[in-house]
């Protein structure tokens, strides 16, 4: 499903942040990317969603090359994905509710089906019953939940996540993977950068380590 | 776009005007400001253009006639003046009306005018001209020709007084125009920076929206309505403020300035320059938005 060939990426020289990186990732796949803190895996995933560009190589995702989308059409590309950052990026004077239908929104599906959607998405995340409520006054696990029901709404084939479990006390990141992993056991392709070593054991059945912007080595559960 | 989604933009719109109202409530201030500005300048520019054909009005020539003049000569100037091709009204003012005029306007003077025992007054043929903006050449090409008629003593034309007034607006137009382009400059300026600060402040917004696949014109579409709506705020403030002052001025400040009250009187806007205003609001709210939006819309 996505393929990276010899990627390259220079923020500014003479330092690499990614250096010839190659990877092959199966659709159905629950992967892992780890490395310590500026080893180049915010980088990958960001290549992966086309928000930055990479300096050389080329980018397949079902055998189109996404370097080669033209900017206005980028949209179409990230329709396919749900995305979930460390730091949430909600919406803070939005309700829950409309954080998590803005995929929807921007569809233009009619307001009975994003209501029933977004419903479903909230129960997948366990958090329903705060449809209404305003994202500051929720804890940090229950926005880190806000964010995920946003990415899952629209049921992606792939879903992105970057240190997901990154502010979360042990417990609560196990939650949160487990909700990551039933999502993955519905269908979609899950790419989760992380540093969580224990997680990642437990949950990872794909992991490439990157270090220095190299991938070191690959794992893969049988 | 679907009509569902314009409404739901629009809904967005109308929530962010209120979310970040203190912010908005700035951004209409600076805009009302700026118009008020040019507003004034406009309903001064309208007072002298008032005051101006006040004056074209009230231009008269008054060709005073020999004492003994015959009816005939009379009716011949009568001819010549009407057969000038401008658009004229004429008055024949006998000598004993002008000595009545005189007594009527100067009550006072009455005795030294009865102590004469002749009527001092000529008759005379008043010219006003009905025509507007009327060129001070053809006046004075006309007045020329009339004066060397058999029968016509001597003229009366305030000409100087009117060459200094004509003169007067030109310059007070010139330097409007001046001020106008340059305080319009400004307020645009001003303006979009404004907006740019308030699209700054929401580039996390922005952010999100199109790492969850929106299109850049849904991105813009909310903008441009809030921008629309600041502008159509903005110069509506600047009409009620000016339409406050236009009450006030004659009477806080007005009667202090005496005879000069008359020139700075603010007359109320066409409803053109009203429309211009509003659309100027409009034009400048708008194009403040899509210009500071574009740089947060590369991919």
């Amino acid at each position: 499903m996505i393929q990276l060939y010899h990627i390259w990426k220079q923020y500014q020289k003479p330092h690499w942040a990614l250096s010839d990186v190659s990877l092959e990732i199966n659709s159905g796949d629950f992967c892992f990317i780890t490395g310590p803190s500026g080893s180049g895996k915010t980088t990958l995933l960001k290549i992966i969603f086309r928000e930055l560009l990479p300096t050389e190589g080329q980018v397949l995702i079902d055998g189109v090359n996404i370097l080669k989308i033209p900017d206005q059409k980028i949209y179409r590309l990230r329709r396919t994905m749900g995305i979930v950052f460390q730091d949430f990026r909600l919406l803070f004077h939005q309700s829950v509710f409309e954080n998590v239908a803005l995929p929807l929104r921007i569809i233009g599906l009619p307001y009975k089906e994003i209501r029933r959607r977004v419903f479903h998405a909230l129960r997948q995340v366990n958090l329903h019953h705060k449809m209404w409520e305003y994202p500051q006054r929720l804890s940090y696990g229950e926005q880190q939940r806000v964010a995920i029901a946003r990415a899952i709404v629209n049921n992606p084939r792939l879903l992105l996540a970057d240190e997901p479990t990154g502010n979360l006390d042990p417990e609560l990141a196990f939650e949160i993977m487990t909700i990551f992993k039933e999502i993955n056991q519905q269908g979609a392709t899950v790419i989760i950068g992380s540093h969580d070593r224990e997680l990642i054991r437990y949950f990872g059945d794909k992991i490439f380590f990157l270090q220095k912007g190299k991938i070191i080595g690959k794992e893969e559960k049988k | 776009m679907r009509l569902r989604q314009f409404g739901y933009l629009a809904r967005a719109a109308g929530s962010n005007l209120w979310t970040f109202r203190g912010r908005n409530l700035v951004s209409i201030l600076i805009i009302g400001f700026s118009f008020l500005i040019i507003g004034i300048f406009l309903s001064l520019s309208n007072n002298l253009t008032y005051l101006g054909e006040q004056l074209s009005n009230n231009l008269a020539i008054s060709f005073f006639l020999n004492h003994n003049i015959k009816s005939e000569e009379i009716d011949t100037l009568k001819q010549e003046v009407l057969s000038s091709g401008l658009n004229l009204e004429i008055k024949l003012v006998s000598s004993e009306e002008a000595l009545q005029r005189f007594k009527n306007n100067f009550p006072e003077l009455q005795d030294i005018i009865s102590s004469l025992n002749t009527n001092p007054f000529p008759p005379a043929l008043e010219v006003r001209f009905k025509e507007k903006a009327l060129s001070i050449q053809t006046i004075t090409a006309f007045m020329e020709r009339i004066k060397k008629i058999p029968g016509v003593e001597d003229v009366q034309f305030n000409r100087e007084w009117v060459e200094k007034m004509a003169s007067l607006s030109r310059i007070v137009r010139a330097i409007g125009l001046f001020l106008g382009s340059i305080l319009i400059l400004a307020s645009f300026f001003i303006i979009s920076n404004v907006i740019r600060l308030n699209v700054f402040a929401r580039k996390n917004e922005i952010e999100i929206l199109r790492l969850v696949g929106a299109t850049n014109n849904f991105i813009r579409l909310p903008f441009l309505i809030e921008g629309f709506v600041l502008g159509v705020l903005g110069s509506l403030l600047s009409l009620v403020i000016l339409f406050l002052l236009m009450e006030l001025f004659p009477l806080y400040v007005g009667n202090s300035l005496g005879a000069a009250r008359q020139l700075f009187e603010l007359r109320p806007l066409t409803s053109g320059q009203i429309s211009w205003l509003i659309a100027g609001g409009i034009i400048t709210g708008t194009l403040g938005s899509v210009t500071s939006i574009s740089r947060f819309l590369k991919v």
